[in-house]
């Protein structure tokens, strides 16, 4: 519990107060050069991989060349198709994903903090935290129906439990000296969760919002890859079915592109709310 | 112990009593071996109001349980603590606990943290804001009131430590080798800026310590714990004028009482050092350590 200083412990050795913290200028360097090294790596692997396919592969069924998606890509840009797909898939995932964080986050709050919720819940998360609950998909697309509700069922079951797991496992981390010092400090029960409990619990339950967004933005293709009628896994099908090459990879980069975007903002979020961890 | 409890209770009415501690016992019951090992055995000890008490003993001899019993944070096995005559049940807005390991919250800057007790206890803002302001500069940190913890040294979060006590402006100090983690020279500037705190606020001041010299600086009394289990080995009067300075330290009469407090605890150290690398390896609490 305390760290305990003994009389044969010599005294312990003196930090020097740290520096200034390095200029914004410094910082944006840093930030920049990483960013770009990180660009050079995309672009890199974007040429080889359009040299493979018109060099070496040279099968439109196999591979095809990167610039042929973009093509493709604004082709189904000017149809409205991309666009369509697109909204469908984000309404489900954000939907889901939304229900999840709230569910994940309130659960997680009342299950680390209460014995009784915490019974209650454990053999069901023990039995559920890992299982594979994607394979559900198809039992849910037979009860909720083709359309977006199925999906949306979908993600929020796969993505619920990481959130749940982890801001469970923040509340339970608190350091229990914080959580005495609080008291020392004359802090009331619902003072102890709010100063104490919940912000210890912040970086686990931003953890938590990631893995859910990872496994969400999978478990709306593969819902709809079972059975829909819009979204880019219905494309994936779709194009896959007529050997639409350049469609299938379109939708597979703007999944792509979802999951960085979506993790980056939630990186944003985890700086605004918890600042003493930058 | 009722007897006790009464003839505590009326000298506390006559005299000064601040603090007072009559018949305690502390226990830990280990769950996993279902042994229990007596931290403090059969406490007595009245402290006056105003009084600067240190405290030393060999590690693990119970000092900061008894602080943590005095705080209300724990409670005792039995027998009682008495605050201005009255039991303590819980955690009061009079004691200014300073922690052994400086326990900030790493989520809050320095200013947010010294400013921890007022903010629990809903004062607003504005009123303890200039308070803040005051001990930051008492503690030399003015200038980092907007760092986080992870940002200072341990010198200076320990001083952040005593800051936060000192807002709350308590009647009592309870102070757990809150200089232990200072180098030489910024503890004596503290002992001096704590002393002249103690002055003028006319606080009472319970102080552990593990540095004899400090004991003797600091103490109108002090007291020398014995180990396994904890209990009162002797309560010294420092007779050493006020207000002191360094140079007292290198008086015969001081060196003659740092020898005392030395040699009675000697023999205590020695078997707690003997008793440490027995246990070394296995972590502080652990069942080895309870059942040996
Ligand atoms: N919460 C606890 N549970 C079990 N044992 C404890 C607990 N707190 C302290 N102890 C034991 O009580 C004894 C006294 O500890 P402590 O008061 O921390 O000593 P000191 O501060 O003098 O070094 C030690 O043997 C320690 O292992
Ligand atoms: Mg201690």
């Amino acid at each position: 519990m305390t760290t305990q200083l003994t009389f044969d412990q010599a005294p312990s050795a003196i930090r020097n107060p740290r520096p200034k913290p390095p200029s914004s200028f410094q910082k944006m360097y840093r930030h920049y050069r990483s960013s770009l090294i990180a660009t050079g790596s995309i672009l890199a692997g974007l040429l080889l991989w359009e040299f493979a396919a018109r060099l070496i592969i040279r099968d439109k069924l196999f591979l095809v060349a990167p610039s042929e998606v973009i093509v493709r890509s604004i082709e189904l840009l000017q149809t409205g198709e991309i666009q369509q797909h697109t909204a469908t898939s984000a309404f489900e995932f954000f939907a889901g994903f939304a229900l999840s964080a709230v569910v994940g986050v309130f659960g997680g709050l009342m299950i680390g903090t209460s014995k009784l919720t915490r019974n209650i819940a454990t053999p069901w998360i023990s039995a559920l935290y890992s299982t594979p609950t994607v394979a559900l998909s198809p039992l849910l697309i037979l009860w909720f129906g083709l359309g977006m509700w199925s999906k949306v069922i979908v993600v929020f079951i796969v993505s619920v439990f990481p959130v749940l797991v982890n801001t469970q496992a923040g509340i339970e981390g608190a350091d229990e000296r914080l959580v005495e010092t609080a008291r020392a400090f004359g802090a009331k029960r619902s003072q102890i969760f709010t100063k104490v409990l919940l912000p210890a619990a912040v970086p686990f339950i931003v953890a938590g919002l990631r893995l859910g967004i990872g496994r969400g933005l999978v478990g709306v293709v593969v819902a709809e890859l079972f059975g829909a009628t819009s979204g880019l896994g219905y494309l994936i099908t779709v194009s896959s079915q007529i050997f639409d090459m350049g469609a299938l990879f379109a939708a597979v980069v703007i999944l792509a592109g979802a999951g960085v975007i979506s993790t980056e903002l939630v990186k944003i979020l985890e700086r605004k709310i918890a600042p003493w961890r930058a | 112990m009722a007897d006790a409890l009464t003839l505590e209770r009326s000298a506390s009415a006559h005299t000064n009593a601040k603090m007072q501690v009559v018949n305690l016992v502390k226990r830990f019951e280990n769950a996993a071996t279902g042994q229990s090992m007596e931290a403090l055995s059969d406490i007595n000890l009245t402290v006056q109001k105003g009084e600067f008490l240190t405290i030393v003993g060999p590690s693990g001899c119970g000092k900061t349980t008894l602080l943590r019993i005095l705080a209300g944070l724990i409670e005792p096995t039995s027998g009682q603590v008495l605050l201005d005559g009255v039991p303590i049940t819980g955690p009061s807005p009079t004691l200014g606990f300073v922690f052994q390991s400086d326990n900030l919250m790493p989520w809050r800057t320095v200013w947010d943290n010294v400013g921890f007790g007022p903010e629990m206890r809903g004062e607003r803002k504005k009123d303890y804001a200039p308070r803040i302001e005051h001990l930051l500069e008492l503690v030399g940190l003015e200038g980092f009131a907007k760092y986080y913890p992870h940002q200072l040294s341990g010198g200076m979060r320990q001083r952040v430590n005593l800051a936060r006590a000192l807002a709350i402006e308590p009647d009592v100090l309870l102070m757990d080798e809150p200089f232990a983690a200072l180098d030489a020279q910024m503890r004596e500037i503290m002992q001096d800026e704590l002393l002249r705190i103690w002055k003028e606020t006319g606080n009472t001041v319970i102080f552990i310590t593990h540095q004899i010299d400090e004991a003797i600086f600091l103490a109108d009394r002090l007291l020398i714990l014995a180990a396994r289990p904890g209990r009162v080995q002797e309560l010294m009067d420092i007779d050493l004028p006020r207000p002191r300075t360094l140079e007292i330290k290198r008086t015969p009469h001081f060196t003659e009482m740092a020898d005392h407090v030395w040699h009675g605890i000697e023999r205590q150290v020695r078997a707690s050092i003997r008793h440490e690398q027995f246990a070394s390896g296995a972590p502080k609490r652990s069942g080895a350590e309870l059942a040996s």
